[in-house]
């Protein structure tokens, strides 16, 4: 076996293996901090981690690797009729302040786009508040080569 | 200082009830206040806490942006175009400098 095959074949087995041993974690989350995320949360919105609904509707896109920390796009979509989605929030986990943004939403249509900066590898949350009183999450995870917030 | 910023409608003329995006550009350092000079010292947070988007001088959104947004911010937002009218952006960062963009709609 030549230099190549053999990684190849020892890169798909670790791969292999991180996928199974992922649903083993709490949320399966890579850079995931709760403590710090819990801070920021009932400093925002004086609500805890487990009154999230995670759903379905809220669409959270991140890069999968951002090569600066310093500038990393964010996308919120919400499949959701116009005038439910009251605010916005997104949460980055291991971020010195953890809350990125809030976004009120009086005539738009529920979506937001920015470009935030993540100190290190973390989870990034989207807090959706309803106007039913319901808070729906989505979670990703980013991995940051070069952190933006240092 | 003034806060530069543009304003982008995507596509620029929508048709009318066709979804567009509305973007925003500031041009702003956004010190996060956890970053360091060259001497080690710290450099004093600036950033833009609050942005005001005005539609025919009714609010429609109101985005309150953390320490941890990028420099030179982009927000974007989605509308339905209805009528044509103009936008307004007001800016303000934690220093008091504020900013005000205007950009008119118009429907292809």
């Amino acid at each position: 076996m030549n230099r190549r095959a053999f990684l190849k074949t020892t890169g798909m087995a670790l791969g292999a293996l991180a996928a199974v041993r992922m649903p083993a974690l709490a949320q399966g989350l890579e850079g995931e901090d709760l403590a710090n995320l819990e801070k920021g949360l009932q400093a925002a919105l004086g609500k805890g981690f487990k009154d999230l609904t995670p759903s379905d509707a809220v669409k959270l896109t991140m890069p999968a690797i951002a090569e600066s920390g310093a500038n990393v796009p964010a996308e919120v979509e919400v499949a959701l009729p116009q005038g439910q989605v009251k605010a916005i929030h997104l949460f980055a986990d291991k971020n010195p302040t953890p809350h990125l943004v809030a976004v009120q939403l009086m005539g738009g249509l529920p979506y937001y786009a920015s470009r935030v900066r993540l100190a290190e590898t973390t989870a990034v949350r989207a807090v959706v508040e309803t106007a039913d009183g319901k808070l729906l999450l989505a979670s990703a995870s980013t991995r940051v080569t070069v952190g933006g917030c240092g | 200082m003034a806060i530069r910023m543009l304003i982008r409608f995507t596509p620029a003329k929508p048709k009318a009830g066709e979804e567009y995006k509305f973007q925003v550009v500031a041009q702003h350092p956004m010190e996060p206040g956890t970053r360091k000079d060259a001497e080690g010292k710290l450099i004093p947070a600036n950033y833009i806490n609050l942005l005001e988007v005005y539609f025919e001088g009714q609010k429609v959104a109101e985005i309150r942006p953390g320490p941890s947004t990028s420099a030179n911010p982009l927000f974007a937002l989605k509308f339905k175009a209805e009528k044509p009218g103009s936008f307004t952006v007001k800016a303000k960062d934690i220093n008091g400098d504020t900013g005000e963009a205007q950009a008119k709609l118009e429907l292809a």
